[in-house]
C-alpha cells in the first residue's frame, strides 16, 4: 500500500511528554499519509537542528552537548551503535546516493569528518571554518558537500578528492590537501541552513540562510552569486521545492514564508539572469504564512512531502504542522513530541516504483570507523588501496541488473513464458518425429526420410530396392574376392613346393661339385707321386749307369696304360 | 467466463478423443487456449457455486486428471504433450492447480529417469522448476510439494550429467551430455530459495562444477560457463546458518589467490614491475621451472591443472569473470567485498601491458621470444576480462566506488593508452569509463579532464565513418592546396566514379561494431553531461561537435547542447550545435523540451571566472541558443551544407579560424570598454576588409540581427518591460532596448557592448564559409 511517512528527532528538555509511547523518545518515525500515526521510536537520543541524518538502512543522530553519534538500524529498529569521535559533532549528513554509505559530520572545531559505514574508513580534513560547522548538506550527485559554518562562511569541498585513494592530479597544488575547493563569503552572519537543489547537472543550486536576515541562491559549481533575498526575519530553517521554483523559509517566531523563485513572466529563468543577480529581492514581510499561535516557537526543520504541496515544520514547543503549499497556510497538528522538534526528514514513500531509489545492496549492519594505522592516510605508499581495504553489504538480486538481457537463453525464455516458446515446441516436436521410429535402422538418412511424412512411400520403396540392388553386387563382388582369394592360396602352395625342389637340386649339386673337388686333388697326389717315382727311376738308372731316358720312356709307356685306366676309372665313376 | 470454460471444454474434448500419437502438433494450441484460461482456473474453490461453476470444476478436475495419466503414458509424444499442458496448466492455475501438482510432480520426475528424447526431459526440468519456484511464496504448499519432491528432482537431473560412484561424495561429469545447462540453470534457479534442501548436495555439484569451471582442453560454451560459475557462487547459500557469509569471502578470497597462482606462470615471460599491497602475497613467488612449458597444478580452488599458455589465459579469463560473479551476484547475507586485493590484483594484471612507445617491458631472459610474443598477443583478452571486473565492482559499490574511482580510471587509462588498438580493449575502457565519470565527472579537475583527451579523441574517431572516404570530400572544398593534389592518385577511384558508394559504405561501416559504437557514444554523452565542460579544450569541443553532428547521436547531442562551451573572453562566441539537433530530431520531445521550453528557461553558458565582459558574452550565447536559433537555421548558413561537406572543414576549422575573428574581437572589446560612440566606426572599419561579399553576408544576416538583438536585451530591459512573452522570442519587443539602455546608463555600456557584440556576433556564426570564401578570393 503507497504510504509516506517522515522522521523527526527532538531535542531533549526538561518538560515530560504527555503519552507514555513518548517518554525516552528522540527520534519517530511518524507515518503521514494515509493516516497519521506513530511507527516506530528510537530512544535515548537528543538532536540538536542539523544532527540527524538518514539513509536506507539507518538513522544516525549525533548527540547534543556531546562526541558521540548514535546509529539506529532502521530494520531492527534498536540502537546498532554508539560511536564516539574526538570532537562535538554539531551536524551531519549523509553522502553517497541512494544508500548513504557516506556519513559527513562537521566539528565543533570547523573540520569535517568522512566515515565509510560500510568499510571504516574515516578521513578528516582542515578545520578550515574559524567556528563550529553547523550546516551540512551533500549535492544529489553525491560530489560536493556544502559546509556552512558560524563564522559566516560556506565552504565546497570535492567529496571525491577527498575520499580518493589516488588523488587525482589537481590544479590545486598551493593548498594543503583535505582543504576545500571553494569558499562562498557572501553573508554577514552565522549560516543557519543550506539546502541544495535538485539537479544532478552542473546548473544545480544551492539556497543559503543566515543570521543576517539574507537568503541567497548561489551556484556552487563556480561561487556565483545567483540572487539575494532580503527577509523580513532571520531564517533558521529552508527547504526547496521539488521542482526548484520556490523555496520555503522557517522563521524564529514559527512563522513560514514560500519565495517563488519564478515572479514575473519572463522567458529567462530569473535565478540565472545577470541583470537581477545583483538587485536583491525583498519578499514582503506580510506575505508570512502565520502560525497557529504564538507560543510554537521557531520552526527549526522544514520538510517537503513528496507532491511538494504540503510542508511540515517542526517547532520548539514539540509539535509538527503541516502547511498547505497552494493556500498557503496553516493546514493541521500532525503531531506533538513536547520536546522541541529539531530535524524533520520526509521519506519517500512506501509502494511507489522508484528505479532510481531500487537498492542493489543493502547495509544491514555499519562498521565503526576504525583508527588502525594501515587506514590512516600517512602510512600507506602513495595512492595505493590498501589490501584490506574491505566492503561490507549485501548484495541483493535485482530484476535489472541481468547481465545477459541482452540476449536472454532459452531456459529463461521458458522460464517466463505461459507454457513454452514456439521455437522450442518446434524443436521438440521434430525431435519427437525423429524419436517416433526407432526401430529402423540409424541411418541419418533413412530417419530424416521417415521425418518427412509417409506420402513419399514409393520414393521409399525405390530406394529399397536400389539397396537391395546395391546389396546384391555387393554380394556378387565378395563371393568373386572369395574365388579370386581360393586360386591366390592354390598358386602360392605350388610356388612353395617349386621352391622346396628347388632347394634339393641346389643340394645335388653341391654335393658333386664336392666330389670334383675331392677326385681333382686325389689325381693331383697321383701325378706327384708319378713324376717322384720317374724321378727316382731316372736317379737310380744314372747311378746305376744306364741311360735315364730309356727308363723314362718305359715309364712313360707304362703310365699312359696306367693314366688312361685312371682316367677310365674316374670318368665311371 | 463463458468463453472460457467453453475453451476448456474443448481442450478436454480433444485430450480424449484426438489419438495421442497426434496431439504433439495439437500441443501449442491447447497449451495456448489453457493459458487463456488464467482466470477461471484461478478462481477458489470455496468462491464457485452454481450449476455452471460446478461444471467448471468437473472440467478442470477431468483436465488435471487426464494430464495425470498423459503423464504415465506409454507414448512418448503422450509424455511430451503432458509436459507442455502441465506447465502452461500451472502457470494459469497458481495457487488453484498447485495444490494439486503433487502428482504431477511425481509424474515429472518419474520421466526423467525413462529413456524419453531430450526436449521432453529438458521441458521436465524447466516445468518443475517452475513449480517449485511458483510454490515458494506459498508456505504450506513448501511444505507439502516441494519439500518432500525436491531432493528426488535434485539427483534425478544430477544423474542425467554426471555419474555417482558410490559411497563417494563427488560425481564424474558425463561427457557430451545435452543436459548440463538446463540442469545447471535450474539448480541455480532454487538453490537460493531451498539452501538447506540443497546443502547435502553442495559436495556433489561442487565437484561437477570444478570439472566444467577448470576444463581447459575442451572449454565449455561461454553460456554454460557462466551459468556455473553463478552456481558456484551462489554455493555459499547453502552453508549452514550465519557462515554463509565466510563461505561467500574465502571463495573469493581463493579465487583471487587462484588468478594470482595462474598469473605468476602466464607472465613469466616478463618481469613484472608490481609490488602487492599485501605484504603476504609479495613472498608468494616460487622458483619455475623455466625449462618446461608453461603449466600450472592445481590450485586453491581445486581446479585442473593446465598446459600451454593458451589454456593458462583461458583459465585466468574464466577466474576473472567468476571474480566479477562475485561482486555481480546476490549474496545470502552482508559479505565483505575485498576491494583492495581485487584492486591490487588489477593493478598487477594491468601494469603489464603490450609495449609502446611510452612503456616498455622488461623480458625475463629465460623465456624463449615465442612465448614472449605469444603472451603479448594474448594480453587484450587478459585486459578485457579485468575492465569487465572493475565494471561490475564500480556498479556494485555505486557511489561507495568514489574511493576508489581514480585509482580504476588511472588503470584504465593506462591500459587504453597502450592497446587501443584492440577493439574490444576500446569497447570495455569506454564502458568502463563511462560507468566512472557518472560518479566523479562533476568534481574532475582540468588535468583529469586534459589526461582524458586521448580517450574522447578516440572514441570521436571510433563513431566516424572510416577516414579514407573522406579523401575526396575534404578535396571538395579547397582544391587550392599543392599537396592534397599530387595525393590524389592513391585515392580509391571508386569514390569518384560513384558518389552513392561512399554513402553505402559508410554507413555499413559504423554499424559493423554495434558494442563499440553503442559505448563510444555513451561514453561522449557521458563526458559531455558529467564533466565541467570549461575544462575541455576547444579544439577537442569541436570535435567532439563535429562528431555528434556527423553521427546525429540524439542523446550526446542533447548532453552537448545542454552543457555547451562557456564562452570565454577573446575566444569567440560559444557555439551550439543547438540548430543541427533541430534538424536531425525535430519530432522527439527532448528536442521540443529544449527549444520551446514551457518553464522560465536556465540560460546556459554562464561564465566559469564570472568577471564582467564574460556577463556579455553569456548574453550573446543565450542568445544564440534561444533566439537566434530559428533565426540561424532559416538563413543560409546551414542550408547549403549538408552534413557531407562538414566533414573536415567546416567544424574542424573553428580552431584555424580563431586568429582572425577574436583578435577582431578582442580589440573591438577594450576599444568599445571606454566609449560607447566608437562603436560604430570600428566594427564598420573591422568589417570593411573583406568589402567583395560584405554585402551578401550582410543581406544574409540582417534579418536575424533584428530578430536577435531584442533578444539581447530581454534580460537588461526585463525589469522596465516585466510584461514580456514567455513563448515568442523577440520581434515584439523590438523598440524597447533603445529606450532601455537610455533610461538607464549604468547599464548602458553593457548593453552598448551587447549590442555591438550581438552585431558582430552573427557574422562570426558565419564565420566559416565567409574565412574560406576570403581565402579562395586571395589565392
Amino acid at each position: 500500500m503507497l504510504s509516506e511517512c517522515f522522521i523527526a528527532s527532538t531535542l531533549a528538555s526538561s518538560k515530560a511528554p504527555a503519552s507514555a509511547t513518548l517518554r525516552d523518545v528522540g527520534v519517530c518515525v511518524h507515518e503521514f499519509q494515509p493516516t497519521l500515526n506513530l511507527r516506530s521510536t528510537f530512544k535515548k537520543s537528543s538532536t540538536a537542528a542539523n544532527c540527524l541524518a538518514v539513509s536506507p538502512s539507518h538513522v544516525f543522530a549525533a548527540q547534543s552537548e556531546k562526541a558521540i553519534v548514535h546509529v539506529y538500524s532502521r530494520e531492527k529498529g534498536n540502537q546498532e551503535a554508539t560511536v564516539p569521535f574526538p570532537e562535538r559533532i554539531r551536524s551531519i549528513a549523509v553522502a553517497g546516493g541512494k544508500n548513504g554509505d557516506v556519513l559527513v559530520l562537521g566539528t565543533e572545531g570547523g573540520r569535517l569528518i568522512l566515515w565509510e559505514t560500510c568499510t571504516g574508513r574515516q578521513v578528516a580534513t582542515t578545520a578550515s571554518h574559524l567556528r563550529p560547522v553547523t550546516s551540512l548538506v551533500v549535492d544529489p550527485n553525491s560530489n560536493f558537500i556544502l559546509s556552512g559554518s558560524s563564522d559566516a562562511s560556506i565552504h565546497v569541498w570535492s567529496l571525491v578528492d577527498l575520499l580518493s585513494f589516488t588523488k587525482p592530479p589537481s590544479g590545486r597544488d598551493r593548498q594543503p590537501p583535505n582543504s576545500p575547493i571553494r569558499t562562498f563569503s557572501n553573508h554577514r552572519a552565522a549560516i543557519t541552513a543550506i539546502a541544495v537543489g535538485h539537479s544532478a547537472g552542473r546548473y544545480n543550486i544551492a539556497v543559503s540562510a543566515a543570521d543576517d536576515s539574507t537568503a541567497i541562491a548561489w551556484d556552487y559549481h563556480t561561487g556565483r552569486l545567483l540572487r539575494t533575498f532580503l527577509l523580513p526575519s532571520n531564517a533558521k530553517s529552508l527547504a526547496l521545492d521539488p521542482a526548484d521554483r520556490a523555496f520555503y523559509v522557517g522563521y524564529e517566531d514559527g512563522s513560514i514564508q514560500s519565495i517563488d523563485f519564478y515572479k514575473n513572466q519572463s522567458i529567462q529563468n530569473p535565478l540565472h539572469d545577470p541583470s537581477l543577480q545583483s538587485t536583491p529581492s525583498q519578499p514582503p514581510a506580510e506575505d508570512r504564512w502565520a502560525p497557529p499561535s504564538a507560543d510554537c516557537g521557531t520552526a527549526h526543520a522544514l520538510t517537503l512531502c513528496y507532491d511538494g504541496m504540503t510542508l511540515l515544520s517542526g517547532h520548539q514547543n514539540g509539535k509538527v504542522l503541516s502547511w498547505t503549499v497552494g493556500r498557503k497556510k496553516y493546514a493541521s497538528t500532525v503531531a506533538d513530541y513536547t520536546h522541541p522538534v529539531t530535524n524533520l526528514f520526509m521519506l519517500p514513500p512506501n509502494g511507489l516504483p522508484h528505479p532510481s531509489l531500487d537498492l542493489k545492496r543493502v547495509a544491514h549492519t555499519i562498521v565503526k570507523p576504525r583508527y588502525d594505522s594501515s587506514l590512516s592516510e600517512t602510512s600507506q605508499a602513495a595512492g595505493a588501496v590498501p589490501a584490506d581495504y574491505t566492503f561490507s553489504t549485501h548484495l541483493l538480486p535485482s530484476i535489472s541488473s541481468k547481465p545477459n538481457s541482452a540476449k536472454p537463453d532459452q531456459f529463461t525464455e521458458a522460464f517466463s513464458h505461459a507454457y513454452f516458446p514456439e521455437s522450442m515446441l518446434e524443436e521438440g516436436l521434430a525431435e519427437l518425429a525423429a524419436f517416433g521410429q526407432p526401430t529402423s535402422n540409424g541411418v541419418p538418412v533413412s530417419s530424416i526420410a521417415q521425418g518427412i511424412s509417409d506420402e513419399d512411400l514409393a520414393a521409399k520403396d525405390t530406394q529399397i530396392s536400389q539397396l537391395e540392388a546395391e546389396l546384391a553386387t555387393l554380394k556378387k563382388k565378395s563371393s568373386v574376392n572369395e574365388t579370386a582369394r581360393q586360386s591366390t592360396t592354390d598358386e602360392v602352395t605350388k610356388l612353395r613346393s617349386d621352391l622346396a625342389n628347388l632347394h634339393d637340386y641346389i643340394n645335388e649339386l653341391h654335393e658333386k661339385q664336392e666330389q670334383a673337388q675331392r677326385e681333382k686333388i686325389l689325381r693331383q697326389a697321383r701325378k706327384e707321386e708319378r713324376e717322384t717315382r720317374r724321378r727316382e727311376a731316372w736317379f737310380a738308372a744314372e747311378k746305376k749307369g744306364k741311360k735315364g731316358d730309356a727308363v723314362l720312356r718305359k715309364m712313360d709307356a707304362e703310365d699312359t696304360v696306367m693314366t688312361s685306366d685312371t682316367d677310365d676309372q674316374s670318368s665311371d665313376e | 467466463m463463458a468463453y472460457m470454460s467453453m475453451s476448456l471444454h474443448a481442450v478436454n474434448h480433444r485430450l480424449t478423443n484426438v489419438p495421442v500419437k497426434q496431439l504433439p502438433h495439437l500441443a501449442s494450441c491447447l497449451a495456448s487456449s489453457i493459458s487463456n484460461c488464467g482466470e477461471l482456473l484461478s478462481t477458489p474453490q470455496s468462491q464457485k457455486s452454481g450449476k455452471t461453476d460446478s461444471d467448471n470444476a468437473v472440467q478442470i478436475h477431468k483436465l488435471i486428471t487426464r494430464l495425470g495419466s498423459l503423464l504415465q503414458d506409454r507414448t512418448y509424444e503422450g509424455r511430451w504433450t503432458a509436459v507442455v499442458l502441465v506447465k502452461a496448466l500451472v502457470e494459469a492455475g497458481q495457487w488453484e492447480i498447485l495444490r494439486s501438482s503433487e502428482p504431477f510432480v511425481r509424474g515429472l520426475i518419474s520421466i526423467l529417469a525413462k529413456s524419453d528424447p531430450v526436449s521432453t526431459k529438458k521441458m521436465c526440468i524447466i516445468t518443475l522448476t517452475r513449480i517449485f519456484h511458483l510454490t515458494y511464496q506459498y508456505p504450506t504448499l513448501v511444505r507439502e510439494i516441494t519439500t518432500p519432491a525436491l531432493p528426488g528432482f535434485i539427483t534425478s537431473a544430477l544423474n542425467l550429467i554426471s555419474v555417482k560412484p558410490s559411497s563417494e561424495p563427488v560425481r564424474r561429469l558425463k561427457p557430451n551430455t545435452p543436459f548440463v545447462e538446463v540442469v545447471l540453470q535450474a539448480v541455480n534457479e532454487l538453490i537460493a530459495r531451498h539452501p538447506t534442501i540443497f546443502r547435502p548436495f553442495t559436495a556433489q555439484i561442487h565437484s561437477l562444477l570444478q570439472v566444467i569451471i577448470g576444463s581447459t582442453s575442451p572449454t565449455f560454451p561461454e553460456h554454460i560457463l557462466e551459468i556455473a560459475q553463478q552456481l558456484f557462487i551462489s554455493l555459499h547459500n547453502c552453508a549452514p546458518k550465519n557462515t554463509g557469509g565466510d563461505e561467500w569471502k574465502s571463495a573469493c578470497r581463493m579465487t583471487i589467490t587462484s588468478v594470482h597462482a595462474a598469473s605468476s606462470y602466464v607472465l613469466r615471460a616478463v618481469v613484472e614491475q608490481w609490488e602487492s599491497v599485501d605484504p603476504s602475497l609479495r613472498q608468494m613467488s616460487q622458483p619455475q621451472n623455466y625449462s618446461q612449458e608453461v603449466g600450472n597444478g592445481p590450485d586453491a580452488l581445486g581446479l585442473e591443472s593446465w598446459q600451454g599458455l593458451n589454456s593458462g589465459v583461458n583459465r585466468l579469463v574464466v577466474l576473472l569473470r567468476m571474480l566479477s560473479g562475485f561482486v555481480g551476484t546476490a549474496t545470502a547475507s552482508t559479505v565483505t567485498i575485498p576491494v583492495g586485493a581485487i584492486l591490487d590484483l588489477t593493478s598487477r594484471l594491468n601494469m603489464v601491458v603490450y609495449p609502446s612507445g611510452s612503456s616498455d617491458i622488461q623480458a625475463n631472459p629465460q623465456i624463449g621470444r615465442a612465448e614472449r610474443e605469444q603472451l603479448l598477443t594474448e594480453l587484450p583478452r587478459i585486459h578485457i576480462a579485468c575492465m569487465k571486473l572493475l565494471l561490475d565492482l564500480v556498479n556494485a559499490l555505486e557511489t561507495s566506488a568514489i574511493p576508489v574511482a581514480q585509482t580504476i580510471l588511472e588503470q584504465a587509462l593506462w591500459v587504453f593508452r597502450a592497446e587501443q588498438f584492440s577493439r574490444d580493449v576500446r569497447t570495455a575502457v569506454y564502458d568502463l569509463v563511462c560507468a566512472l565519470l557518472t560518479r566523479i565527472g562533476p568534481s574532475m579537475t582540468k588535468q583529469s579532464v586534459s589526461s582524458m583527451a586521448f580517450i574522447i579523441r578516440k572514441c570521436c574517431h571510433d563513431l566516424l565513418p572510416p577516414t579514407g572516404n573522406q579523401n575526396a570530400a575534404t578535396e571538395k572544398p579547397d582544391p587550392k592546396s599543392k599537396n592534397k593534389s599530387s595525393s590524389q592518385a592513391t585515392v580509391n577511384a571508386d569514390s569518384f566514379l560513384n558518389p552513392g558508394l561512399k554513402q553505402v559504405r559508410q554507413t555499413s561501416s559504423s554499424s559493423s561494431f554495434p558494442d563499440l559504437t553503442r559505448a563510444a557514444s555513451e561514453l561522449l554523452a557521458a563526458t559531455l553531461t558529467h564533466t565541467p565542460s570549461e575544462f575541455m579544450s576547444p579544439a577537442l569541443r569541436a570535435e567532439v561537435d563535429r562528431t555528434l553532428i556527423l553521427t546525429s547521436d540524439k542523446n550526446a547531442m542533447l548532453a552537448s547542447v545542454l552543457n555547451p562551451f562557456p564562452a570565454m573572453q577573446g575566444r569567440g562566441v560559444g557555439t551550439s550545435i543547438l540548430p543541427f539537433l533541430a534538424r536531425s530530431h525535430p519530432a522527439e520531445t527532448e528536442v521540443e523540451c529544449l527549444i520551446r521550453p514551457r518553464m522560465p528557461v536556465v540560460m546556459t553558458g554562464l561564465t566559469a571566472n564570472g568577471y564582467v565582459p564574460m556577463e556579455d558574452d553569456d548574453d550573446e550565447d543565450e542568445d544564440e541558443a534561444v533566439t537566434a536559433v530559428p533565426a540561424s537555421t532559416a538563413t543560409g548558413f546551414l542550408k547549403p551544407t549538408p552534413t557531407p561537406t562538414l566533414q573536415h572543414d567546416d567544424i574542424m576549422d573553428v580552431e584555424k579560424d580563431i586568429p582572425s575573428p577574436p583578435s577582431k574581437r578582442s580589440y573591438a572589446d577594450e576599444v568599445e570598454q571606454p566609449a560607447a560612440p566608437t562603436i560604430a566606426t570600428t566594427s564598420p572599419s573591422s568589417q570593411s576588409k573583406k568589402p567583395r561579399f560584405e554585402p551578401k553576408a550582410a543581406a544574409v544576416t540582417q534579418p536575424p540581427l533584428d530578430a536577435a538583438s531584442p533578444a539581447t536585451f530581454t534580460g537588461t530591459a526585463a525589469i522596465s518591460v516585466p510584461t514580456s512573452s514567455i513563448a515568442g522570442p523577440a520581434p515584439v519587443q523590438t523598440p524597447k532596448p533603445a529606450q532601455s539602455s537610455i533610461a538607464k546608463p549604468s547599464a548602458l555600456a553593457a548593453a552598448a557592448a551587447a549590442d555591438d557584440e550581438s552585431d558582430d556576433e552573427m557574422p562570426s556564426l558565419n564565420v566559416d564559409p565567409d574565412t574560406e570564401d576570403e581565402d579562395e578570393d586571395e589565392e
